[in-house]
């Protein structure tokens, strides 16, 4: 079956009768403007909303980047205190890791995951909305201990005890750091639920678990990572805040505690954190490069099997973090045998890529530069781990620069470029407009340029025996030169990240006078480019009964005898009209964002004054205790709730019905999660 | 840093490629990994290079099939092209081939680094070399007890022939008493094994001379064995490498090789109490029973500076011979919060100062006396130990400002100079090479 000829949602035009029998608990009704962001619950606002924070958070950790690369252009830099230095490299790796690319990442996860399996939202509506708000109260609180906490958290993203015990760090930046993960954290761990639930249970009829695009399949594994990863870094950092605020002597050396407990239960954490970060770009280049190869992923199922080992490998190689921590040699060598094996699934990765790009017709979009870009850089990052893999060189390379050039090129060599990539491809999509190419280019190769100029010299710097985490260095050890070299590289990079916000306001201001970039303007291969652009707030008119995997590639082309590839429906026959009205879609709520709000005040409740929990406490409980009575849906959509849209699917022509039976399970998945 | 040492180097002609090729202008970088001067470096390093060398291929075969393949199979459009490639969607026995070739690989590398790690964290229990200690020669198991505190680090020998164990080290803000205490700066034998087990009194810390050995972190309440050794005399820079606070950029170290008789001299002159002139040495006396004397405007700059030391230093910086025992009383640790304070035993035999930041003589050979000045005046102003002021009862990490005088200060330092023996004598010679 390819095109819908008839809108299986319900019509509309009918007067209702409003009634509003419970006043504050009816759903809102959405409208328009600021409301209808604070209260939306679709996936793809949410999406957005995870974008353009994302982005803010990249510009404050950048300008954080900036300074650190100020103070060590030259010997004896004098720009940062040791103290504010301390701070800037503590909160440039919080806000990059936890404030930019995870929620990057979710951005992409929120809007993709549902279009690529031919949902029409997630599973759980308000709690994706809970999510997002959640996520942004602790990015927002964690940055308030700038302005009321004495500063920002001066330990270190890894936070090591006892030095982020309160003898050694006096200041509120620690607290900040305890509290404001865990407000995050219960959004990662929200979040991983409700997409694992929808990427089981939403799937289209057909959309098997091996039809599911790898990108979808890459998030899927992260979010399992994330479901598993962020209790353990919430329960270290529960114990960080009892140290701090209550006496406790979890960590407290003195008291006989060992501090490499924090250790394990930071990098348990820690390292499968890697590897949340880095799935979703390689996903995202999963479905660039085949797209601008004109071929389908080479090897599928190597690249879904090997991105769920390298979930099961990352549970297994923490202790690489800690090879020189004193753990035994035992232990030591154990863990560097791991470590060295989990390149083995990721370089099949890099193969399939390479191998999807064999024999292809490559076309070089800037989502396809960024693409090729991300393999690149993503191969000397995994190739400089695999150099310290080895634990005995490990014990020269450890906390120097070498690591610092190793994971930027792992993290923004492979995660950002990725990401980047991936902004370049949906942006239609999302916006309906294209962003420029020739500006996009232009972004590439600065980005690409000052991104090798930063980091590429710090491997060098490393191996010279400069430290990590120093606010300066003295002259007459060789650092000068490269220094000064990934100084300039950062302000390239900065300049890049312009010339993008630029290409985004140029982008849109030229939008009205080109044509629009309809629905699959890069002639891609799944489901999301079925439907217009910008996606319709119900997504699909119809749900899809998918066929094949790159469903939407073969609705548009097939084989002839001699198997070559003929078109069999072009882009506009074949696509959803996005024209469906009165689809049944889950209800605004306001509640989530009242939970939300409620959280950071209890943070700074139990830093200032506890008497503020309670406050913040009443907050949380209203918003659960409202989020619980209000009703599944508005009044005007009442009516329609309790006919089943999706009984019409047994009249279609194609008559499988144990497919529209899975319709019908997901529609009552729909409406039943809500 | 100090030019005082001519660091010596060992050519090592397989690394010397591919270590001008990453090292770039790192000709005086004192702290490079990449030139190795003991055995266990040399066997980190003849393990780094090939696996260096093997990424590096890997690397250029990569980088270059990606780049190969996009100049050769690049399209402008797709716009009226209706041929498409061969629709290639797997290879299963090339797939397998790529996931077990790489397998083999790294299963290869991997014996190799078992061999090695296992090698350079195995110690010599039979490793004994015989010294003179109080006139009688013992059979010392080379070892130094390394204690990191904010933001320097502490070096205890023990050299009465028993190896010290963990449990007597179990309380590290009371160690038992050394034979040798110095900071900053430890001497070591050449041509042997020397077991370091390292320590912290405060925070974690990573105790690291690059042309030695890797680093080991210096756990509170952990005893990390590591070994380190040096084919040759010289000063063998290092750089605490784990971040431990406020000013941990500023905890430096070195390690002074000395050939085995020159260590003996070392040992010698280490083992000894301070000695004081008689004018000081009324002083101590006096002091030591309890009832320090006046000391006037009049009396000699030493004098006057061992009375400010007294008063201002002595209830933390230990000097062996004055205040280690005052009235009957041990010596017992210092108001920071690590408890403990360098011993200015022997200062002088040392050639840095401040945790290993500040040069204790000039090119000349004469003693820095403006750095000392400045570091006695502003303590904080060259190595923070707080950030926004101490809150009552808060105890200073490092040292504090005690508001001395111009003239308390020079007469401080007067003092201090006075403190073991000159530096800028034999072992200078002793580790400058030819």
């Amino acid at each position: 079956m390819a095109v819908t000829d008839e809108p299986l949602a319900l019509t509309t035009g009918e007067d209702l009768v409003v009634d509003r029998p419970l006043g504050v608990f009816t759903r809102p009704q959405g409208g328009k403007g600021w409301r209808d962001w604070l209260s939306t619950v679709d996936h793809k606002k949410i999406g957005i909303m995870y974008g353009v924070a994302a982005m803010f958070f990249f510009v404050v950790g950048g300008i954080e980047a900036l300074l650190i690369r100020l103070q060590l252009a030259a010997p004896d830099g004098q720009i940062l205190s040791a103290d504010v230095y301390n701070q800037v490299f503590t909160m440039h790796g919080v806000t990059m890791v936890f404030l930019f690319i995870m929620p990057l990442a979710a951005a992409f996860a929120n809007y993709l995951i549902p279009l690529q399996i031919g949902a029409r939202d997630v599973a759980f509506p308000r709690l994706n909305a809970l999510s997002f708000w959640v996520w942004l109260s602790g990015a927002i609180f964690l940055n308030t201990s700038w302005i009321v906490g004495g500063g920002g958290a001066d330990c270190g993203w890894f936070c090591y005890s006892p030095n982020s015990g309160l003898a050694f760090s006096p200041s509120h930046g620690v607290d900040f750091y305890a509290l404001g993960l865990q407000i995050a954290g219960i959004a990662s761990l929200v979040s991983a639920i409700n997409l694992i639930v929808t990427c089981l249970n939403m799937r289209a009829p057909g959309m098997s678990l091996f039809r599911m695009p790898v990108l979808t399949w890459m998030l899927l594994v992260t979010q399992f990572l994330l479901l598993f990863a962020i209790p353990v870094i919430t329960v270290a950092l529960f114990l960080l805040m009892f140290d701090r605020l209550f006496d406790a002597q979890f960590f407290n050396p003195e008291a006989g505690a060992d501090p490499l407990l924090w250790q394990h239960l930071f990098w348990i954490f820690g390292h499968p954190e890697v590897y949340i970060i880095i799935l979703p770009a390689f996903g995202v280049v999963s479905e660039i490069i085949p797209t601008f190869s004109r071929k389908p992923i080479f090897g599928y199922s190597f690249m879904v099997f090997s991105g769920i080992a390298i979930g099961f490998m990352g549970w297994g190689v923490w202790a690489h973090h800690m090879f020189v921590s004193g753990i035994g040699p035992l232990s030591v060598w154990a863990f560097s045998m791991s470590t060295m094996f989990i390149a083995v699934p990721t370089g099949v990765k890099i193969l399939n890529w390479l191998a999807t790009m064999w024999g292809g017709k490559l076309r070089f979009t800037t989502a396809m530069l960024f693409a090729v870009g991300t393999v690149a850089m993503f191969t000397i990052g995994g190739l400089s781990g695999v150099t310290h893999a080895l634990a005995p060189a490990d014990t020269q390379q450890t906390d120097t620069y070498y690591i610092v050039a190793h994971f930027h090129y792992v993290i923004f060599g492979g995660g950002v470029l990725g990401l980047m990539g991936g902004l370049y491809f949906w942006w239609p999509k999302v916006f309906g407009f294209m962003l420029n190419e020739t500006w996009g280019k232009v972004h590439f190769w600065t980005m690409l340029i000052g991104f090798n100029l930063t980091f590429g010299p710090m491997h060098v710097l490393g191996l010279q025996g400069m430290s990590r985490r120093i606010d300066t260095y003295s002259p007459g050890f060789g650092f000068a030169f490269w220094n000064l070299i990934a100084t300039i590289g950062a302000f390239i990079i900065a300049l890049s990240v312009v010339v993008f916000f630029l290409n985004v306001w140029k982008s849109r201001r030229d939008a009205p006078h080109l044509p629009a970039p309809g629905p699959d303007p890069w002639d891609a291969r799944s489901l999301e480019w079925m439907i217009q652009s910008p996606a319709p707030e119900h997504n699909f008119d119809e749900v899809p009964i998918v066929e094949s995997d790159d469903e939407w590639w073969h609705r548009k082309y097939g084989y002839d005898e001699n198997k070559n590839v003929v078109r069999i429906a072009t882009i506009e026959e074949a696509t959803q009209k996005g024209d469906a009205v009165g689809v049944h879609l889950p209800a605004p709520s306001f509640w989530p964002l009242v939970v939300a709000l409620g959280l950071p005040i209890i943070g700074y409740g139990l830093i200032f004054n506890l008497w503020l929990c309670v406050l913040g406490g009443a907050l949380v409980g209203l918003g659960i205790y409202s989020w619980a009575l209000e009703p599944v849906d508005d009044p005007d959509a009442d009516h329609d709730h309790g006919h089943d849209d999706h009984d019409d699917d047994d009249d279609d022509d194609d008559g499988e019905g144990a497919e529209a039976e899975m319709a019908d399970a997901t529609a009552g998945a729909e409406e039943g999660a809500d | 840093m100090s030019d005082l040492f001519n660091v010596r180097r060992r050519g090592t002609g397989t690394g010397l490629l591919l270590a001008l090729l990453l090292a770039g202008c790192a000709s005086d970088a004192e702290l490079d990994t990449l030139e190795p001067q003991s055995p266990v470096a040399d066997e980190i390093w003849g393990l780094a290079l090939p696996v260096f060398i093997i990424a590096g291929v890997v690397l250029v075969l990569v980088c270059g099939a990606v780049l190969w393949l996009s100049l050769k199979n690049r399209v402008a459009t797709y716009e009226g092209d209706d041929e498409f490639p061969a629709q290639t969607a797997h290879n299963n026995p090339l797939e397998l081939g790529w996931t077990i070739g790489p397998a083999i690989l790294m299963a290869i590398i991997a014996v190799a680094t078992s061999v090695v790690h296992f090698s350079i964290n195995s110690v010599d229990e039979e490793n004994a070399m015989p010294l003179t200690v109080h006139g009688e020669t013992v059979d010392w198991e080379p070892t130094v007890v390394v204690v990191g505190q904010q933001w320097w680090w502490e070096y205890r020998y023990y050299l009465d022939g028993q190896q010290i164990t963990t449990e007597q080290l179990a309380d590290q803000r009371n160690l038992p008493p050394a034979d040798i205490v110095t900071s900053g700066q430890f001497a070591i034998p050449t041509g042997q094994e020397v077991e370091l087990i390292i320590t912290s009194r405060d925070v974690i810390h990573s105790h690291w001379i690059p042309a030695l050995n890797g680093k080991r972190d210096a756990v509170p309440g952990r005893f990390a064995p590591w070994k380190i050794e040096a084919y040759d005399p010289g000063v063998y820079f290092g750089q605490c490498t784990e971040f431990c606070g406020l000013s941990h950029s500023r905890m430096r170290m070195q390690t002074i090789a000395l050939d085995p008789p020159d260590f003996q001299a070392w040992i010698d002159e280490q083992m000894a109490p301070a000695t004081f002139d008689a004018e000081l040495q009324a002083y101590v006396d006096a002091y030591r029973a309890g009832e320090p004397a006046a000391v006037d405007d009049e009396a000699s700059a030493e004098l006057r500076g061992l009375d400010v030391f007294a008063a201002q230093c002595a209830s933390c910086h230990l000097v062996n011979g004055f205040n280690d025992m005052v009235n009957g009383e041990p010596y017992d640790g210092a108001d920071v919060v690590s408890g403990s304070a360098p011993d200015l035993t022997h200062l002088m035999g040392r050639t840095t100062f401040a945790g290993g930041i500040l040069n204790l003589y000039n090119e000349d050979g004469t003693v820095n006396v403006d750095d000392l000045a400045r570091w006695i005046r502003d303590p904080n102003g060259i190595k923070e130990n707080f950030a926004d002021g101490l809150a009552d009862g808060e105890l200073p990490r490092g040292m504090p400002d005690r508001n001395l005088t111009e003239r308390q200060i020079d007469d401080v330092i007067a003092f201090l100079i006075t403190l073991g023996p000159d530096a800028d004598g034999w072992m200078i010679d002793a580790t400058e090479v030819e």
